[in-house]
């Protein structure tokens, strides 16, 4: 994992939610958008898809402000989520020609729905222990559960884009994921 | 209610990086709003995405990207479109709030004592959703997959190769199974179902009526 930023996005997304705050506003921008524009790049959208769908979800960033709750979630994860949605969103609107409106999506991942009730408690604690747990498996684990965050048809995608055989990505995979399940404990 | 049958790592880890079609992500978040422990460590794969996409390396933007978003911020909201004209929909308590948003077929019949009514779905997959209203005590036909099943119970219960499958149960079937379900004795069984490929009964009488009830 590459250096982490020291800024504290949780105080800079509450000043946009609080005051429409823009100089915050932009500090976000100017970190996420060009991830945001990667994560898309690798999802398989072109460059320039890439560069409108990370202004897209900066600005769904911008108007779901209000919306953030640091009780039930971090904001990697919120602008994660965001990022994600607006990726079915295009997935959903290429298979039919229509757009589904993000607001049909996000119901389907319950986000309307009462927080889990010891969300709270497990946020940030989780956070840390998800991203430490990570590092403690392989690379070529890493690497599958990484891909796993990109791939449409995740595992054949996964095997070609590796160059090894379907099997060995199922079964990396599961291993991955039991080892990061036990590494998380109890949580 | 304790739930027994779990959908595996790796399906939770495919909702929530979100490559699911929609079909199989219904059945998940289905089994998720009855699960806690699966919803809380769906969430923990989330956070995990968030971690990454934090720690990705950049790509450059636009020079003038910041300022072309700045001329969009105070641009109104469009309202949400209204998803509940015109289409029938599913009323069952028991169905999960986020299901019934969705337009639905007419209940149609399966076998004796048995319906179904099929989601229709905005992206269409190779995943067909439905509900599955069975009556108490009554036993399905052996049949097996051409694709992969995964069943979520809403209420009532069932069993297959002596394994009960109760309300908050996930089942995921591949093309290997094949089974004879029997409805258990509680009550009517509801079920919603994501299914890939074709449906195939066994044995003559399954063979006999099985063009009727292609799902």
């Amino acid at each position: 994992m590459i250096g982490r930023p020291q800024v504290n996005w949780q105080q800079a997304i509450e000043a946009v939610a609080l005051r429409q705050d823009r100089e915050a506003f932009a500090a976000l921008f100017g970190y996420f958008a060009p991830r945001v524009k990667t994560f898309m790049r690798r999802s398989g959208a072109s460059e320039a898809d890439a560069e409108n769908l990370a202004q897209e979800t900066m600005l769904r960033v911008w108007r779901k402000a209000e919306m953030f709750n640091p009780a039930t979630t971090g904001f990697e994860a919120w602008i994660f989520t965001i990022a994600r949605n607006l990726r079915i969103d295009i997935v959903r609107r290429e298979r039919r020609g229509v757009l589904e409106g993000a607001s049909g999506i996000d119901a389907e991942f319950l986000l309307d729905d009462a927080p889990l009730p010891d969300a709270a408690l497990a946020t940030s604690q989780n956070e840390v222990r998800i991203r430490s747990a990570l590092a403690e498996l392989s690379d070529e684990q890493q690497s599958v559960v990484e891909l796993s965050f990109y791939q449409e048809k995740a595992h054949a995608e996964i095997a070609k884009a590796l160059g090894i055989p379907l099997g060995t990505v199922k079964s990396r995979l599961r291993l991955a994921m039991a080892k990061l399940r036990s590494l998380m404990g109890d949580l | 209610m304790i739930i027994q049958h779990h959908p595996t790592d790796e399906l939770l880890l495919a909702y929530s990086a979100g490559t699911l079609d929609q079909g199989q992500h219904i059945a998940i978040a289905t089994h998720l709003l009855q699960c806690k422990a699966c919803h809380g460590w769906a969430q923990s794969i989330e956070n995990l995405g968030g971690s990454l996409l934090s720690s990705l390396p950049p790509t450059e933007m636009a020079s003038d990207a910041f300022r072309q978003l700045e001329a969009r911020l105070d641009e109104p909201t469009a309202a949400p479109p209204e998803a509940r004209r015109g289409n029938a929909f599913c009323d069952m308590p028991e169905v999960p709030p986020f299901v019934r948003r969705i337009p639905v077929g007419k209940w149609r019949w399966l076998a004796p004592q048995v319906h179904l009514q099929r989601l229709e779905l905005s992206e269409p997959g190779d995943t067909r959703v439905f509900l599955l209203r069975a009556k108490p005590g009554v036993k399905l036909l052996p049949h097996d997959h051409s694709g992969t099943e995964m069943t979520c119970v809403l209420t009532g219960s069932f069993s297959h190769d002596c394994v009960r499958y109760g309300p908050g149960d996930f089942d995921w079937g591949d093309k290997q199974n094949s089974h004879e379900i029997a409805i258990g004795p509680e009550g009517d069984c509801i079920c919603l179902i994501a299914m890939q490929g074709e449906l195939r009964l066994k044995g003559f009488l399954g063979q006999l009526i099985q063009p009727l009830i292609s799902i």
